[in-house]
């Protein structure tokens, strides 16, 4: 990524921005994110097939924030993030210099954050084919057999909500989970418990998870909980016409319209 | 700690003949924080309110349950007594012991546990209860009425009687609507117009009365009391001061075969014209549509002839902002159009029309100056059928609805076509004759009995012209379903009322709902007919459904007396059930992140921006905020909310809790 390290050099130098954000080699055969704040760290900047950490989840961080303007390299996960963030108010283009990723590994730069939503909107958001398989085979399942499924799924969940640090959408500065007066999601990890905080999760990013995958690779015990916001995806589509994100902020779930077709709405 | 008062009531029988209320009031004593329990045959009558209000004295009680019937019914009642005893009225709570309790299960021992859940989540509720107080909205004393119809002229003019400022726009060029094209009107055969066009008078006329006619409503913004809106003035091309009406303009205009709005497209009009000679204000449009000069950009002859010089051929539509406190949609219905049935071969031929059109036919303003001659050859028709329901009471067609006018205008009809042709023979086909109202079923008989209309029970198939003549052919169901085929001279469609064209969009605008036929919708079918679900936005006439004459007067005076009311005092007073966003201490100020979801859930545009600002004007954080004169406490956003920094006042999410626990845990 010669393209990105010139750049990002070039952006710092010039306090075009503040600091860039990209990925460098970690420990092992790992990749972590690298926040480039001096020119000569530029260089640490790395692209290649493991950079699959979502970057959007850092752009809505106070820490980052206080920095001043930030630059992101972005794949089009993250660009949807972006996107969707925007549409939420959590980023805007005076703090946000977008560099995208294309999936051949070229640099595009966009001037705003309408270039970018207008690039994201050239894909449509698929589900990939093993997840597919899964949903399906899910969806064959009588009631209680998938929900003895989900239940084995969950068991082993300790709860210590690496799937919500590792979501860019799960920004908020106080977690529903975290609202303690009343309690209304229990906080130990027993069964309602942990069932309770993933349904409320998949509910809660309906219509604004961009299916990256960042809970379920954040996960250390692997548990799919990716599959149940898969599945609102499927859902959203067969019901809503599929969700994109958009910088209307025409949300999927949260729009009330008087000529909603249920007609109980009106 | 709490001391709380329970009053159970045995409202007559209705709930104690299933609960057992001395033993509720019992075992409700015994729980933590009630300090005072009883029941008493009806709690709502003087003497059950003064065991109230006693209780709240001596007992020093700091909340209240009421143990009896709907809130609806009664929660004013008794919040007003612990407020006369000086107790927060939202410290009152209601159990609902008959609708949900006593109306709806068998005597015995469960029937009675559940009354003592009901009572015990309330229990446990009010004891988080707040003192809320009622909030104060200024009100704009002036009425905005959509549509110049006879239900917005009849509100018109009796919200301006009361003495308050009325604006009425009307889309079209003058104001009257179907009311003024109607030839006469049932049961008494009145002229409609000789009854009509003193009321368009006395409204260009009423002091409080501003008028703006070729006028649409842009935009509507704000709520109850308080509402701002846009309306369009379109141009008329023309100084309406300067213009005298003296109609100069409209006779020398060389474009005259425009099909006349008035007339149902069987006369012409000239592009500047007057749509009828009644009409107020009683000065001309030009319609740019067929205007030769707007398309070919020459003529300007009305500018040439007018001996005032008020034509303006550049002027623009003009935008009037106005603050309204109350609104009264007027907007009236339309009739169902040619394309609508092809088996009648309307649209096909001409000698099939719509009962609109009969009415110009028939009228002594229109067309044919009151003679009923056919539209094709302008003969006199010999025999003339009548259709009932067309298209109405047609789940096929998507009409599944009555639309009630047409049975006793076909009576209307035939009579007046009896009354004007003696050679004459009529026939009417319908499926029910719905004559119910003061005096009409007596003037649907005398159509058939004095005047000799032939009534026939049944449905026609098709239509079609054979030899100059269309041939009608029906059943006869009252004769075992013989066929019959009628040679006509006319037939004349009783095509069924729908909603305007628009109505979805200037609801849409206003924020009123509406039925699956675009007629908008009232609050309640029964007690509340002529409110909207939106606070002060009220309905008159048709445009609610169909609706004839006396009703749509009678509906608009009820309008009229709802503004009125509103307009009585200087302040609203609103229940205190809002949202509200939640603030805390620097440096997080409010849990709310600003994604503002809410904002595009809340069916009511009351929730805003609102930033945070530091001693030097700098933004620290944008925050959502309820405007409390718009909020109605749907709970919408409180149910989107992540972060759940939102709650309903009177029932936050600490009372919904401790509901839900109060009826899960073992006590």
């Amino acid at each position: 990524m010669v393209d990105l390290i010139k750049r990002a050099k070039e952006l710092i130098e010039t306090s075009a921005v503040k600091v860039v954000i990209g990925y460098e080699q970690g420990t092992g055969n790992k990749t972590r994110a690298l926040f480039v704040e001096k020119a000569e760290d530029a260089g640490k900047l790395i692209f290649d097939s493991r950079c699959v950490q979502n970057l959007a989840v850092y752009i809505t961080k106070k820490e980052i924030k206080e920095k001043g303007k930030m630059a992101i390299a972005a794949t089009l996960p993250v660009m949807r993030s972006i996107i969707q963030l925007a549409s939420e108010f959590q980023v805007n283009d005076n703090n946000l210099l977008v560099l995208g990723i294309t999936a051949e590994s070229k640099l595009i730069e966009f001037a705003n954050l309408v270039e970018v939503e207008t690039f994201v909107h050239q894909y449509q958001i698929e589900i990939d084919v093993r997840n597919k398989e899964m949903l399906d085979k899910l969806g064959k399942m009588t009631q209680a057999e998938r929900w003895k499924f989900w239940i084995d799924e969950l068991a082993p969940c300790f709860k210590c909500y690496a799937c919500r640090a590792a979501c860019p959408m799960c920004y908020c500065h106080r977690c529903t989970v975290d609202f303690n007066q009343p309690q209304w999601i229990p906080v130990p990890s027993h069964e309602l418990g942990n069932l309770e905080w993933h349904i409320m999760r998949a509910i809660h990013l309906t219509g604004r998870c961009i299916d990256c995958d960042a809970c379920y690779n954040a996960c250390p015990l692997s548990i799919p909980i990716n599959l149940l916001t898969k599945k609102m995806l499927e859902d959203a589509k067969e019901h809503f016409g599929g969700y994109q994100p958009s910088l209307k902020g025409d949300h999927l779930m949260s729009t009330y319209k008087p000529d909603d077709k249920e007609n109980f709405i009106h | 700690m709490s001391k709380i008062g329970v009053f159970v009531c045995h409202c007559g029988e209705n709930i104690s003949s299933t609960v057992d209320c001395e033993k509720v009031a019992a075992t409700v004593g015994k729980y933590d924080g009630v300090a005072f329990s009883v029941d008493y045959k009806y709690m709502c009558s003087d003497p059950g309110q003064s065991i109230i209000k006693s209780a709240i004295a001596e007992k020093g009680l700091t909340g209240v349950v009421v143990a009896a019937c709907s809130p609806r019914m009664h929660e004013p009642t008794f919040r007003k007594v612990c407020a006369e005893a000086g107790l927060n009225p939202y410290m009152c709570e209601m159990a609902n012991l008959r609708e949900h309790c006593s109306w709806v299960h068998e005597k015995g021992e469960a029937t009675t546990e559940k009354a003592i859940d009901l009572v015990r989540i309330l229990v446990e509720k009010v004891k988080y209860n707040q003192s809320l107080s009622s909030i104060k909205v200024p009100v704009t004393k002036t009425a905005l009425v959509i549509g110049g119809g006879i239900a917005g002229i009849q509100a018109s003019l009796d919200i301006a009687n009361t003495g308050h400022k009325v604006i009425l726009i009307e889309k079209d060029p003058s104001i009257g609507g179907h009311m003024s094209q109607l030839s006469e009107t049932f049961p008494t055969l009145d002229c409609s117009q000789c009854i009509l066009t003193p009321r368009m008078v006395e409204v260009a006329q009423h002091p409080n009365i501003t008028l703006y006619t070729y006028a649409e409503l842009e935009s509507l913004e704000g709520f109850i009391g308080n509402f701002k809106a846009r309306i369009r003035k379109k141009s008329k091309s023309l100084d309406e001061k300067l213009c005298t009406g003296c109609g100069l303009c409209t006779t020398k205009c060389p474009t005259k075969k425009i099909p006349s709005e008035f007339n149902e497209g069987l006369g012409n009009r000239t592009a500047i014209y007057v749509p009828f000679p009644q009409a107020v204000p009683n000065k001309p449009v030009i319609d740019r549509i067929h205007c030769t000069y707007y398309t070919k950009g020459k003529c300007r002859i009305c500018e040439k002839v007018c001996p005032t010089g008020a034509i303006r051929f550049d002027q623009e539509d003009q935008i009037i902002e106005v603050e309204v406190g109350a609104i009264v949609v007027a907007t009236g219905f339309a009739v169902k159009q040619p394309d609508f049935f092809p088996e009648y071969g309307y649209g096909k031929y001409a000698d099939v029309i719509t009962g609109l059109q009969f009415e110009r036919l028939a009228s002594a303003s229109g067309p044919t100056l009151g003679e009923i001659r056919r539209p094709s050859d302008g003969k006199i028709p010999e025999k003339i059928v009548f259709l009932a329901c067309a298209g109405s009471r047609d789940p096929a067609k998507g009409i599944p609805y009555c639309s009630k006018i047409c049975c006793m205008y076909i009576a209307k009809h035939a009579m007046l076509y009896q009354h004007k042709v003696h050679s004459g023979k009529s026939y009417v086909f319908y499926m029910d004759i719905r004559a119910g109202g003061k005096m009409y079923e007596e003037f649907v008989r005398r159509a058939i009995e004095d005047d000799g209309v032939n009534y026939i029970r049944g449905r026609v198939s098709k239509i079609y012209e054979k030899n100059g003549k269309l041939i009608v052919n029906g059943v006869d169901t009252l004769l075992n379903a013989m066929p019959v085929e009628i040679e006509a001279d006319m037939v004349v469609l009783a095509t069924a009322g729908v909603a305007n064209e628009g109505a979805e969009e200037l609801a849409q605008k206003l924020h009123i709902s509406y039925d699956p036929y675009k007629f908008f919708a009232e609050a309640h079918p029964k007690l509340k007919p002529v409110e909207t679900n939106t606070g002060g936005i009220f309905l008159a006439g048709a445009c609610q459904a169909p609706r004839d004459i006396p009703e749509s007067v009678a509906m608009a005076s009820g309008a009229a007396v709802k503004v009125a009311g509103l307009f009585s005092q200087d302040e609203l007073t609103r229940e205190p059930i809002i949202a509200v966003v939640n603030r805390q201490a620097a440096p997080v100020y409010s849990s709310c992140v600003g994604c503002f979801l809410c904002v595009s859930a809340c069916p009511y545009q009351a929730i805003e921006k609102e930033e945070i600002k530091n001693r030097n004007g700098e933004v620290i954080k944008s925050i959502a905020k309820v405007n409390p004169g718009l909020c109605q406490g749907c709970g919408t956003c409180v149910a989107f909310c992540r972060t759940k920094s939102i709650d309903i006042q009177g029932y936050t999410h600490e009372q919904m809790y401790t509901e839900v626990m109060a009826l899960l845990n073992e006590y």
